[in-house]
């Protein structure tokens, strides 16, 4: 089921790329943590990543920033192979990975400060101006004092997200920006990753939140168990994947043989059956199940959000451990 | 760029509480020595050999006796603590990674880390001779400086004595540190990496105390402390003390080639 729905939604993407890696693959020991991770990143787009708490998300990230050394396979990022053109690479990107990671003896703009004196770009008298933007920005002014010690989580993952943008960045990775902030602080962050994508910036963002994705993504890769099962633009992924139909119908086992035998995947659900619409349409499903004897008594055409797509891509796991795999509250990281 | 990483990381060392604690405790092992001597008073009347003999009424001996007590352990122990702090108490923080993706190449973080060692040694060290000049001349007195050869020296050859201690003790004390930093890199525990600095500064000097293992000693940095007291004598014989900094040397070479190597490769 899911290589099918894969299948018409990858297709390579036009234009210019901030980011690809092809064949990634990472072992940590005898744990293959990502296998075969083929991911393209278009510039100017705002990609999400999804993927349950093991998928491989992190440690994709951490390739593509050149902190882990693929195992296997190829990276380049903005135009640059890594790990040898990291140098050239890195100082266009800001990233937060794995939760912010500051000093806690340090103020929130010392913390900011000490970043500041290692980027590249910036020319030292600007320091000054750029953290006090940045603090700005991600809207800490009140507690850019105070240290990081006593910051609550909502504000670390802000003094994260300021250390990312103290520069302007051509690519901007967020890893799980909106963990443990408060709803103000959630549309906060779509706010200002809204604002990097009308500046131009590509945005990654990896996040177990679909709403969150939708809300704020254009295009999409879903990573289950190491691997990249769907990727490409958001509409189109939920097209290609979100349309199945609802049928009524008291005759299951007779729809269901019939529509076996015209290779249309379905299964019993409530009062009837579902019937995945890849490969087929509306009209054939109900001309198949007619011929094969079943009374439709109603069809529905099933409109489904990013949830649903996520939950069937995803959904082997989740018959065999019995729970969803998506946590949809705040669980734990990684 | 690379000067502005050094003063950032200078500046990161010494807003640090522990550093300030750290560096507090130091001053006051050279108050405390002259104390103890003043209040000893005469009654030892010099007896027993070396340093201990000659520093009664000889206060500009005092910065000199102390770092040389202080080499055996304490110092050890500081430039394994900040050697813990600058890779494993960064990747403890996730600090290590925001430098890395700065971006700072490995290579030259290590440089910048062992600056930021060398440099708060060499201020930790002279601090030390500095409070223990001032502290001597007050509690035991000072005309010139009393050699273990006999001779006295006169005020400035006393000051350019203990100068050429400091930067001998500050040497001996990064190697260590850069073998601290080699295993710093290896891990994300602090305490992990002072430990074993400490373990084997102490299993080092209870090595040396085997004759049987005579065989050994010139291959342990403790070894080569003692000989370092030769500063104190006139005229300076150089062998030991080429000896001494040659092994600490070695230590800081190779303590920064298995950093570097380590760091290179290692996944964060």
């Amino acid at each position: 089921m899911t290589t099918s729905t894969s299948a018409p939604v990858t297709a390579p993407v036009k234009g210019a790329v901030a980011a690809r890696t092809k064949g990634l693959r990472k072992e940590y020991g005898s744990t293959v943590a990502v296998d075969r991770v083929d991911l393209e990143l278009p510039e100017g787009a705002v990609l999400g990543m999804l993927g349950p708490n093991g998928s491989g998300k992190t440690t994709t990230i951490r390739m593509l920033l050149g902190l882990v050394r693929p195992t296997q396979g190829e990276i380049e990022l903005l135009g640059r192979p890594l790990p040898e053109g990291a140098e050239q690479a890195l100082p266009h990107v800001g990233a937060l990975v794995e939760g912010p990671g500051f000093h806690p003896f340090l103020s929130g703009r010392e913390n900011l400060v000490r970043c500041a004196a290692f980027e590249p770009l910036l020319p030292r008298r600007q320091i000054k101006q750029a953290v006090e933007d940045a603090i700005e920005r991600v809207g800490l002014a009140q507690a850019a004092h105070r240290r990081y010690r006593g910051y609550s989580l909502g504000m670390k993952q802000r003094l994260g997200l300021a250390a990312a943008l103290l520069v302007p960045r051509k690519l901007v990775v967020l890893d799980e920006p909106t963990n443990g902030l408060d709803p103000a602080g959630t549309r906060e962050i779509r706010k200002i990753i809204a604002e990097l994508h009308e500046a131009g910036s590509t945005v990654m963002v990896s996040s177990h939140l679909l709403s969150e994705v939708e809300a704020t993504c254009t295009h999409v890769a879903v990573l289950h168990r190491g691997t990249v099962v769907a990727q490409g633009e958001l509409t189109e992924l939920l097209q290609a994947g979100g349309s199945a139909l609802q049928v009524i119908t008291p005759d299951v086992e007779k729809a269901l043989s019939a529509l076996r035998q015209a290779k249309i995947s379905a299964r019993p659900l409530g009062d009837g059956l579902r019937v995945e619409l890849a490969g087929t349409s509306a009209p054939q499903v109900i001309e198949t199940l007619v011929q094969g004897g079943a009374r439709v008594f109603e069809a529905t055409r099933w409109k489904t959000g990013l949830e649903e797509l996520f939950a069937r891509l995803t959904e082997a796991e989740e018959a065999e451990r019995g729970m969803s795999a998506v946590d949809t509250l705040d669980g734990g990281r990684r | 760029m690379i000067t502005r990483q050094f003063g950032s990381e200078v500046r990161w060392m010494l807003r640090r509480p522990r550093t300030l604690i750290g560096l507090f405790g130091l001053v006051l092992v050279p108050i405390i020595i002259s104390f103890g001597i003043w209040t000893a008073g005469d009654d030892e009347g010099g007896g027993g050999p070396g340093l201990a003999a000659i520093i009664q009424g000889n206060g500009m001996v005092v910065p000199i006796f102390t770092l040389f007590l202080s080499l055996n352990l304490l110092l050890p122990l500081v430039a394994s603590i900040w050697a813990a702090d600058g890779l494993a108490g960064e990747a403890q923080h996730g600090t290590l990674r925001g430098l890395l993706v700065a971006p700072v190449s490995r290579v030259r973080l290590l440089f910048v880390k062992l600056f930021g060692l060398t440099a708060m040694s060499l201020f930790a060290v002279t601090l030390m001779a500095v409070v223990g000049i001032i502290a001597g001349t007050a509690f035991l007195g000072t005309d010139g400086m009393m050699t273990l050869s006999g001779t006295t020296l006169g005020t400035g050859e006393g000051l350019l004595r203990i100068a050429l201690f400091v930067v001998l003790v500050t040497f001996q004390m990064v190697a260590i540190g850069a073998v601290a930093l080699a295993v710093s890199a290896t891990t994300e525990h602090p305490l992990v990496v002072q430990a074993a600095t400490m373990t084997t500064i102490i299993v080092f000097q209870v090595l040396s105390q085997f004759p049987s293992l005579d065989w050994l000693h010139p291959f342990l940095i403790t070894t080569g402390f003692p000989g370092l007291i030769d500063v104190m004598r006139d005229p300076i014989p150089l062998t030991q003390i080429w000896d001494s900094t040659l092994l600490a040397g070695c230590y800081l070479l190779i303590g920064t080639g298995l950093a570097a190597m380590r760091l290179i490769t290692k996944d964060n």
